[in-house]
């Protein structure tokens, strides 16, 4: 503290850092303060769209190579449905939207540079993703010192939004979700003593905690509960203790590629206790790679086939008229509403960037595939009240449950 | 009881999976002493041609194994032709480096021709199980493990009584006099390596059938694990390899046993150390012997490093340092900060691999101690950021050291599969031991970086800041290699023998060695801890390690201007392939297989 040259040179490169800064924020604040200036503000920017031919630019940053490649293609599929439909409707007062989709591999350094190029490029308004913990909260600051909303829709690690007033998420919390899941198995399956098998992740072991807490609320007994590495594929062990402690259902906070390997080595080593799994086994591909084996098992999910709600309806018809008759999974729906989310916000903020993290808080009622109506709770700015639909398999198909015990 | 027949069953189940990429793996080491890291690849491509085959062709299974087998040989075929042989008079390092560019092609080749999603591939054999203890058995299980021992014992018997089989022998214990022998080395290599792949393919093939589930995230994995088996049955022997991969698998269900699903791995490379330790050419070669890796120095040779003007550095280390004031984007100051990041890394892996010879596959594992260290002590001791970092490089220093020194006895390649374990071992110890490292939740919310009071939040200062500890490092460890100490060093490396005999005491100067480099990864780390603010065992993963030794093997092995050099160039071109979105990991694969092969010693030679 008392060394002069330390202090000088640590003066210097904060003040400039903030002038450079600064001179961002004069140049893109127009809207600030009241509601009237709001208005005047949005009418202005209204303008300023229609003259302009240039797409609106969201900045995404996700793996579409290594070992998450899956993730980003499923993302960007749900975007450009979105996009598609936002185009047709008009697009952002008139003007174009679009996103420029830059591969992290879910990589803390990849994501962090590219969060300065996102905070350096004008063109782009909000950014979206990352998809890993470590990648997208390792690039949380930038963004926040940067001024750039950063928009994480599967961000469900509880810390995720607490990076500053610029992190949002519509990921669903798992305080929410967990004991929904719970409720099902516990109440309406009246599984007494449980297994938990969960994805040993920031987001497994915080659903799993979410999870076993709510269980024990509502009665039940936690068996066992074991954590597993996600390039783990063989379970077979792992499920021998799981058979010696007894349990009565087996719960499965996977996602659907582990979830297909566990339902399948549980029938081989003669496991036949009921399953029920997180929504994020909601995918055809469960149905495929769990084949016979995930017949009768039950799972939670935001929203199912039949689902009468218009958005889903449409979501799923649009979804499967795109590409070629395949079903969309949980997250082709989380990015499919992360795109709708941006688009609403850009309609209220503009292309300001401190206009556009204000109107995360104006939202209302933004129709959402997971939330029905999606409202951004301002303390947390996460959303709260998800739909939940109980699922079970059956003749391969995900169906409402009959209450028809398994 | 009956459930440890269970544990004894399942163990033996999945060891019979590993022991299919293990004697592809073995087979290559046995004659051209290489780990192939392009094994698993060739084990992805082999599923996917499966899928093709069964699920678009439809072809009855022993068709689509012969199909497969043909199709991977004929990969294999190609990588030996074209990847491998230009290397081979080249420095030992090469090929190495090379299987890892092949294996990044391959991996991306299919993920763009397949895309990244998981793909069923249904198994076609009836769905017949038979009871054994608690479980059931299918016949996949028993065409796995008729696959695995037929294709040992065919290549047993194929080495030990045909005459190609003598020539790959002969070539395995001394190419050269093989050769003069008039042994034709090349077809040799040929023949191991088709038959390496045909079987690395197939049992892509039936595991991908075995759970019904094939996706491109396999092939490392799978290399892993096979290079587990493998060594723990001694490198290079094949039936040993066999053994290996069902103790490897009887260890991990045992793990599972006691201790839970998430101690599995751990149980898995403590198995290895434990062998390396004990019998450092695995359990099943005999001591007498020879050992398999060359007594003197010829796995890193020495070349003519290019003389770089003191001038031209001091100009350079002033362009870099008054880059911020120009008005370049933040954008590349940060991918920069990333390259002193990475730079500090590959500071102090090209002392151990470079200087000290001891190439460590396991370096990630000294970031994330200094991280851990660091971010720990600045949240839960209100340590001063700038003396938590210091703390997180004392820290890596320490335990880095002491977790590495049963790899001191160690030679060569078994170094690198030692310190690989280690790093996993350090990983997996991060994600159990969660009253001090909050496990997979991770550290959030760590303080970002300042210095005397003041934050270094701006990307110019932190710029500045990682610039400077970069350099100051790196001018430490250029007067520490031409002190007396680096010449120890590298008489060490050079001839391990003569050295001793000349009285230098070998585990003092490796620990020497591996203290200066893990205090240089610990600040690396430290730094980025306070960069990300957000820490999980993730975050410092094998890929970083792998990342590192390709940067120090990529600038010239020991070379200090080169490992500075290396970290540029391999921040920056991934950076500058953005352009090419889901091509560029490709693109940067095949960048780094023509540098290899086009300049094997390194950009600017081993010093």
């Amino acid at each position: 503290m008392s060394n002069p040259i330390g202090t000088r040179i640590a003066d210097l490169i904060n003040t400039e850092w903030m002038e450079r800064e600064m001179s961002n924020i004069d140049r893109r604040s127009l809207v600030k303060g009241s509601l009237a200036t709001m208005m005047a503000g949005a009418a202005f920017s209204r303008a300023a769209f229609a003259q302009s031919s240039e797409p609106i630019l969201l900045g995404v940053s996700g793996p579409l190579t290594g070992p998450n490649a899956q993730y980003g293609t499923q993302w960007k599929q749900g975007f450009d449905l979105a996009l598609d439909e936002i185009q047709a409707a008009g697009g952002i007062n008139g003007r174009k939207l679009a996103y420029q989709f830059e591969d992290s591999q879910s990589d803390p350094r990849q994501s962090v540079a590219i969060a300065q190029k996102f905070v350096s490029d004008p063109r782009i308004v909000m950014e979206l993703g990352d998809f890993s913990s470590p990648a997208s909260m390792a690039a949380s600051p930038i963004y926040q010192r940067g001024g750039l909303v950063q928009f994480g829709f599967t961000n469900s690690h509880p810390d995720f939004t607490k990076g500053g007033d610029f992190m949002w998420s519509t990921s669903v919390s798992q305080a929410d979700e967990q004991p929904l899941l719970a409720s099902y198995a516990v109440k309406r399956l009246g599984l007494k003593k449980l297994a938990v098998l969960h994805l040993n992740t920031d987001w497994g072991r915080t659903s799993r905690d979410y999870f076993v807490k709510a269980a024990k609320e509502y009665g039940a007994e936690i068996a066992v509960t074991e954590g597993y590495i996600a390039e783990e594929r063989d379970f077979r062990s792992t499920l021998v203790r799981v058979r010696d402690a007894n349990p009565d259902g087996l719960i499965l906070i996977s996602y659907y590629s582990d979830g297909a390997l566990i339902a399948r080595q549980a029938r081989q080593v003669g496991l036949k206790q009921t399953m029920c799994a997180a929504s994020s086994v909601y995918s055809p591909k469960f149905l495929e790679l769990g084949g016979e084996a995930v017949e009768n098992v039950h799972l939670g999910t935001r929203y199912f086939p039949e689902d009468p709600r218009p958005e889903v309806k449409k979501f799923i018809a649009g979804f499967k008229a795109k590409y070629g008759g395949q079903e969309p999974d949980a997250f082709n729906a989380y990015s499919y509403d992360a795109m709708n989310m941006a688009a609403a916000v850009l309609k209220i903020g503009g292309t300001d960037r401190r206009a556009i993290r204000d109107a995360f808080a104006k939202v209302k009622d933004v129709s959402s595939v997971i939330f029905g109506q999606a409202t951004f709770d301002v303390e947390s700015r996460r959303v709260k009240g998800a739909m939940n639909a109980e699922l079970v398999v059956r003749k391969g198909q995900f169906a409402l449950w009959d209450g028809k015990p398994t | 009881m009956s459930s440890w027949l269970d544990y004894t069953i399942n163990g033996l189940i999945v060891g019979n999976v590993y022991a299919l990429v293990a004697v592809g793996l073995a087979l290559i080491f046995g004659v051209s002493r290489l780990i192939n890291f392009a094994q698993g690849s060739i084990y992805l491509v082999g599923a996917y041609i499966g899928w093709v085959a069964v699920v678009q062709l439809h072809t009855p299974l022993p068709l689509t194994i012969i199909v497969v087998a043909v199709a991977a040989a004929v990969v294999g075929l190609i990588i030996e032709r074209f990847g491998l042989r230009p290397l081979q008079n080249s420095v030992r390092i090469a090929p190495l480096l090379a299987t890892i560019g092949i294996s990044f092609v391959l991996d991306q080749l299919v993920m763009l021709t397949f895309s990244p999603n998981p793909r069923a591939l249904p198994s076609q054999l009836p769905d017949i199980r038979f009871q054994v203890g608690g479980g059931t058995i299918g016949p996949l299980d028993l065409l796995i493990a008729g696959v695995g021992l037929t294709s040992a014992l065919l290549l047993f018997v194929f080495l030990r009584y045909t005459k190609l089989g003598w020539a790959v022998r002969a070539t395995a214990q001394d190419r050269d006099a093989a050769m003069q022998m008039g042994v034709d080395v090349n077809r040799v290599n040929q023949a191991v390596f088709g038959i390496a792949a045909a079987l690395g393919g197939v049992s892509g093939l039936l595991v991908g059938m075995y759970y019904n589930q094939i996706d491109t995230a396999m092939s490392l994995q799978a290399t892993l694990k096979g290079v587990v088996a493998e060594v723990v049955g001694g490198a290079g022997n094949v039936p040993g390899a066999v053994i290996g991969s069902l103790l490897l698998g009887l260890v991990e269900s045992y793990g599972v046993a006691m201790l839970g699903t998430s101690y599995r791995n751990l149980f898995a490379f403590l198995l290895l150390v434990v062998v390396l330790v004990l019998r450092p050419n695995g359990l099943f070669v005999s001591a007498r012997q020879a050992p398999p890796e060359p007594l003197t120095g010829t796995f890193i040779a020495p070349s003519r490093p290019v003389h770089i003007p003191r001038w031209a550095l001091l100009v350079a280390v002033a362009g870099f340092a008054i880059l911020p004031l120009f008005p370049v984007s933040f954008y590349v100051l940060q991918t920069l900060i990333n390259a002193w990041l990475l730079g500090m890394l590959a500071l102090s892996l090209t002392l151990v691999a470079g200087t000290m010879g001891q190439v460590s596959l396991g370096h990630a594992a000294l970031l994330a101690i200094g991280a851990y260290t660091s971010a720990l002590l600045s949240l839960t001791l209100a340590v001063p950021v700038g003396l938590a970092v210091i703390g997180g490089g004392l820290m890596s220093a320490a335990l880095g050291t002491l977790l590495i020194s049963p790899s001191f006895r160690l030679r060569g390649h078994y170094v690198s599969i030692a310190t690989l374990a280690i790093g996993e071992i350090v990983a997996l110890v991060i994600l159990n031991w969660e009253s001090v490292t909050r496990g997979p939740i991770g550290i959030s919310g760590i303080p970002p970086l300042s210095l005397f009071g003041y934050d270094l939040i701006g990307p110019t200062s932190i710029y500045w800041f990682s610039l400077a500890v970069m350099v100051v490092l790196a001018l430490l460890q250029g007067r520490l290699l031409t002190s007396h100490l680096g010449r120890s060093f590298r008489a060490i490396r050079d001839d391990d023998i003569a050295a001793r005999a000349y009285g230098l005491g070998l585990n003092r100067y490796k620990s020497l060695a591996f203290i200066f480099g893990g205090f240089a990864a610990g600040i690396s780390g430290g730094i980025a801890a306070h960069l990300y603010s957000y820490i999980n065992h993730e975050t410092f993963n094998t890929q970083q390690s792998i990342l590192a030794l390709t940067v120090v093997i990529l600038g010239g092995l020991g070379n200090v201007v080169g490992a500075i050099l290396g970290s540029v160039a391999l921040v920056g071109l991934p950076e500058v392939f953005r352009i090419a979105a889901e091509y560029r990991i490709l693109i940067y694969g095949i960048v780094l297989l023509l540098l290899v092969r086009f300049r094997p010693q390194g950009l600017l030679g081993t010093v």
